[in-house]
């Protein structure tokens, strides 16, 4: 076996496990019956559609695999920066006075997956929000502008978020 | 007590919610353009939405409601803003120009420039 | 007190639906018409949590699961929809 059926056999098993995962917490149900079934199920819908769910030119699997202590901390953070951001939110809703911008800027993360939570969580977090994401160029509406420098406006947008997302994906 | 602690912490967080809401809701009808329009509620709703939910895992009956609460308390962080993503694009590839305070309109060059 | 609060929180969110759907029939454009959606859909999913936790059943909560997760699919297939008929009128004009 060389080291390309391998790794095809790696991400058909992942693909399996997540499928069988999912199927455990909707159906709720330990019967011989219902835990067959899922089985038989997910195997062959991960036969079909593992090539979409992990992309081939994946690096390796610390590149989409999550440490899962330091991703719970990340959720919670996420909820406390939401907390904070939406009542600065309202304080602008009822004064008034704020100044949208748009701004680009770049990010230093490399997986794919954890770009795509960078760019879902500055959406929730502090007034902004993502409307392009290619490659590592981002565009974002951002609410309470105090500045036009990229370099600038990327770490006041980012912030801590981008830190806490190294931790979980490398 | 179990009881009389329960129902206080939930009426804190549905106290929340309901702030977070009329905040959304005036802010839907405050700001003049789409985007803004979209930071307000989309922001607002979704912490008053999350406060729901962590009123409603205070009160859950049962586990099995609990267990599906929290579910949908991580999923919900997930897909809302992957809606308000998808919503804020459409404005975006649609030529919308977003909307500046009168003494900012001249300062910067173009917003809306396609490279 | 826990029922008296749950019905509350309920009529509280028809409260918010009724803006929300005021914004939906003024919005002059179709982005102005999503967002109102956008937000009408995360109070769908609130008012269905609250009364599967006042009832007690778990089918409620099954829905609004559901619904959480396929629900920004029809943001997507709308936006879509409502792109074509932009180019369209574009086309003609």
């Amino acid at each position: 076996m060389d080291a390309k059926k391998i790794w095809h056999l790696i991400r058909f098993l992942i693909t399996a496990v997540a499928m069988y995962a999912v199927w455990l917490l909707f159906s709720a149900s330990f019967q011989p019956y219902s835990l067959i079934a899922g089985l038989i199920g997910s195997l062959l819908i991960s036969a079909l559609t593992y090539q979409e769910f992990i992309a081939e030119h994946e690096a390796s699997l610390g590149s989409f695999m999550p440490r899962p202590i330091q991703l719970i901390v990340f959720l919670f953070i996420l909820m406390f920066y939401l907390y904070q951001s939406s009542i600065k939110m309202l304080g602008a809703v009822f004064h008034g006075r704020v100044n949208p911008r748009i701004v680009h800027f770049r990010t230093r993360l490399r997986s794919d997956l954890a770009r795509m939570v960078l760019s879902n969580s500055i959406t929730l977090t502090p007034g902004t929000i993502t409307l392009d994401l290619n490659d590592d160029h981002l565009t974002v509406h951002w609410f309470f502008c105090n500045t036009s420098h990229a370099k600038v406006a990327g770490e006041a947008v980012k912030g801590r978020m981008e830190q806490h997302l190294k931790r979980v994906w490398l | 007590m179990i009881e009389i602690g329960r129902n206080i912490f939930a009426l804190i967080a549905f106290g929340s919610a309901v702030i977070f809401g009329i905040g959304g809701i005036i802010g839907l009808f405050r700001f003049p353009d789409a985007y803004s329009r979209l930071q307000a509620g989309a922001l607002c709703g979704t912490t008053a939405v999350i406060s729901i939910f962590i009123g409603s895992l205070i009160l859950a009956p049962t586990w099995a409601i609990a267990a599906r609460i929290i579910l949908l308390l991580f999923f919900f962080l997930v897909s809302s803003p992957t809606g308000a993503h998808i919503v804020a694009r459409f404005a975006w590839n649609s030529d919308i120009q977003p909307w500046r305070p009168a003494d900012q309109r001249r300062t910067g060059s173009d917003d809306r420039s396609k490279e | 007190m826990r029922l008296a609060m749950l019905e509350f929180m309920q009529w509280f969110l028809v409260l918010c639906s009724i803006g929300c759907l005021i914004r939906l029939i003024l919005g002059p454009r179709g982005a102005d018409r999503l967002v109102a959606l956008n937000v009408l859909s995360g109070v769908a999913l609130g008012f269905l949590v609250l009364r599967g936790v006042q009832l007690g059943q778990v089918l409620y909560l099954d829905v609004a699961l559901v619904y959480d997760i396929f629900g920004f699919l029809g943001f997507l297939a709308i936006a879509r929809f409502l792109k074509d008929k932009l180019a369209d009128q574009e086309d003609e004009s």
